[in-house]
């Protein structure tokens, strides 16, 4: 017989650190590119791209240890997703937040660090005619529309994260432990637990 | 609205620069939009006695 309230582990502890770095960096990432565009005027630059090479490297850690240590198959759409089969690791819906913040953020990442040339870092010479300004300008274009969407992108995940019949997965996410009772109400345990 | 924003090269060329910062209102409201009408869905179901979700 199965005990309702045994704890599970959802999230390893280096799988908590890195989406909570994330979330800081993508915070700080937000404040320093988006504030001075409603007016709130600051030498926002150099915190913007230290922050922006911090999230590359953490988000090539993360692609690392999803490929070769943990399931990454778990997070990809598949038929059974659109079927009446509950869900395994991950519900629709997270699959589709991660889908979404995969876009911006790689999307935000490689032009960010194309932009690092026009503009200029302590190890890369300014070089803003190493392009078109039609070129830069969709590079930029690019970049801002990474921006825009993860705006959208922070309010539905923080909403969904506070969300009081969805409190579980954030604690799971603080805590890395999850009820079987929790996890049951929308996934397969066992699909879940094999990392499906 | 404008949906890009432009400038101009040293020929006095129009020059696409990004994306019109107009569009910021539109992701925030896209976003509670999308929070409005989860609310609303899940009231929906909670009232005609299904669990939320």
């Amino acid at each position: 017989m199965t005990n309702d309230n045994q704890k599970l582990q959802r999230h390893a502890g280096i799988d908590r650190l890195f989406h909570w770095i994330t979330a800081v960096v993508m915070t700080v990432l937000l404040v320093t590119s988006l504030l001075p565009v409603v007016g709130l005027r600051f030498a926002w630059y150099s915190v913007h791209w230290m922050s922006g090479l911090l999230l590359t490297l953490i988000i090539l850690l993360h692609i690392v240890r999803a490929l070769f240590w943990q399931s990454a198959g778990s997070m990809l759409l598949s038929g059974a997703d659109f079927s009446a089969r509950r869900a395994g690791k991950y519900t629709l819906a997270q699959k589709l937040m991660h889908l979404g913040w995969t876009l911006a953020v790689l999307v935000a990442i490689v032009t960010g660090l194309l932009l690092l040339r026009k503009a200029g870092v302590p190890f890369i010479d300014r070089d803003p005619y190493a392009w078109s300004l039609r070129a830069w300008g969709l590079v930029t274009l690019l970049h801002d529309l990474a921006a825009l969407l993860s705006v959208f992108l922070v309010l539905v995940h923080v909403y969904f994260a506070i969300l009081p019949e969805k409190r579980a997965y954030l604690r799971a996410m603080v805590s890395g432990l999850i009820t079987r009772r929790d996890l049951a109400a929308e996934h397969d345990v066992e699909r879940a637990e094999r990392g499906e | 609205m404008n949906l890009l924003r432009f400038g101009h090269d040293a020929y006095g060329e129009r020059v696409l620069n990004g994306v019109s910062w107009d569009l910021l209102p539109v992701a925030f409201w896209a976003g509670v939009a999308v929070i409005v009408g989860h609310l609303i869905y899940r009231a929906l179901r909670r009232g005609s006695g299904k669990s939320g979700s």
